[in-house]
């Protein structure tokens, strides 16, 4: 039994990141992406799992003459998070803080471009260990025909 | 106010978390279609070749392959074709072991739903992130950037073809602009080990296409954000992107090599 119960722990760990991966899909896909509609969302699947005062990024490719939603959505584990999405050379574009937190930002590109979303998770308030909290971040963007 | 060096390096150190965007076979086919391509099932990957694929590798790429063809077929509203692309997706879905999120009921879904275009439309874009997002949380992320590269090659495979025969200015400005989901592309696939002779194989071919792209010229700098109809429009000064002759016959030659080499 003594021997059993390490074994169990190990398999446990390792078992966790696939667990916690497979939760963060069923998260976007039941709690996110409903919040796309009337956008068709793109098939890009970008989440993963962030602690408080931890930062995600990713680059994305809007084309000229298109309509675009791109939503970010935390689990309420989280709470609100700050996202920003900024031009090629930093500028921010639109700007979410979780005081004031917004789902989604619809807008349209001109021209085709490349635009960084960049998310940061507060530090937890409630004092305790942030990094034994752990909650998934999904990014989606829509488009319209 | 700029980043100070120092800001940057602290900010690069916090973002742990960089994704990589993966270019969309359904936006691709979407562009085409309002760029004004037709529809041409005779470029389209064959149904028969569906059983040659034996490794895993090769069905990665030919279930990206088969993906866009599915996409394309789809938003040119091509039923028929639709049902025969899903048909060869699910079964190298099977045989990779992803019937998980691509199985008998997603089939099902999109056979109830042949006749409505945005339903059929939805679900194939579901099935493809579900597929992506399940070789992910398996840990299989080089069969998942094997499939966003076979997507994306036979995206712009396509529109190469299509203009061949209907070109136009607005078709070479979507071929050119692939400009940059190629660059998102290397980065993903990069992040793989090299030791993986089809990711490899598959980072020398971008990287050919790579350097056909270096003189295509992108509108890059600082954006602005106005509002038209009520809608948030961020803008740019650069001219859209365009193509040379040249460099639009180099792209359709090399495109169709590399492809040819997946397919076959």
């Amino acid at each position: 039994m003594k021997q059993l119960i390490p074994i169990l722990a190990l398999v446990s760990m390792l078992a966790l990141p696939a667990l916690s991966q497979a939760q963060c899909r069923s998260f976007a896909k039941n709690k996110c992406m409903p919040a796309m509609a009337p956008y068709k969302f793109n098939e890009t699947f970008n989440a993963a799992q962030l602690a408080p005062s931890e930062e995600a990024e990713v680059d994305l490719t809007f084309y000229s003459g298109q309509e675009y939603r791109l939503l970010v959505c935390a689990h309420p584990i989280l709470g609100a998070v700050n996202w920003q999405l900024a031009d090629a050379a930093g500028n921010a574009l639109f700007e979410s803080s979780a005081d004031a937190p917004q789902e989604h930002f619809d807008f349209k590109v001109a021209t085709t471009q490349k635009l960084t979303v960049h998310i940061d998770v507060p530090a937890s308030t409630s004092g305790g260990n942030n990094m034994l909290t752990v909650g998934c971040v999904g990014i989606l963007v829509g488009y319209k025909e | 106010m700029p980043e100070t060096d120092s800001t940057a390096v602290l900010r690069s150190e916090r973002t742990k978390n960089i994704f990589h965007n993966i270019p969309s076979p359904m936006e691709t086919a979407a562009l085409l279609k309002k760029a004004g391509a037709e529809y041409d099932k005779s470029i389209l990957n064959d149904v028969k070749n569906v059983d040659n694929y034996t490794a895993a590798s090769r069905q990665a790429l030919n279930l990206g392959i088969y993906g866009a063809d599915l996409s394309y077929a789809s938003v040119f509203n091509n039923t028929q074709e639709s049902m025969l692309y899903t048909s060869c997706a699910q079964k190298l879905a099977k045989k990779l072991d992803v019937s998980n999120a691509f199985n008998e009921e997603v089939v099902e879904r999109l056979e109830k739903n042949r006749n409505n275009r945005d339903s059929l439309l939805s679900i194939i874009s579901e099935t493809y992130w579900d597929v992506d997002a399940y070789l992910k949380e398996n840990q299989r992320d080089n069969i998942s950037a094997l499939m966003v590269a076979g997507g994306w090659v036979e995206g712009l495979y396509i529109a190469t073809q299509v203009t061949r025969h209907h070109d136009s200015p607005q078709l070479r400005q979507r071929i050119a602009e692939q400009r940059l989901p190629l660059g998102d592309l290397l980065e993903l696939v990069k992040t793989y080990s090299p030791d993986d002779a089809a990711i490899a194989s598959v980072l020398k071919d971008l990287e050919a296409l790579q350097v056909i792209y270096a003189d295509v010229e992108m509108p890059s700098g600082t954006s602005t954000m106005t509002e038209e109809n009520g809608v948030a429009t961020i803008g740019g000064t650069a001219p859209t992107a365009s193509l040379t002759d040249d460099q639009l016959k180099a792209i359709t030659e090399n495109v169709a090599t590399i492809r040819a080499s997946y397919i076959n």
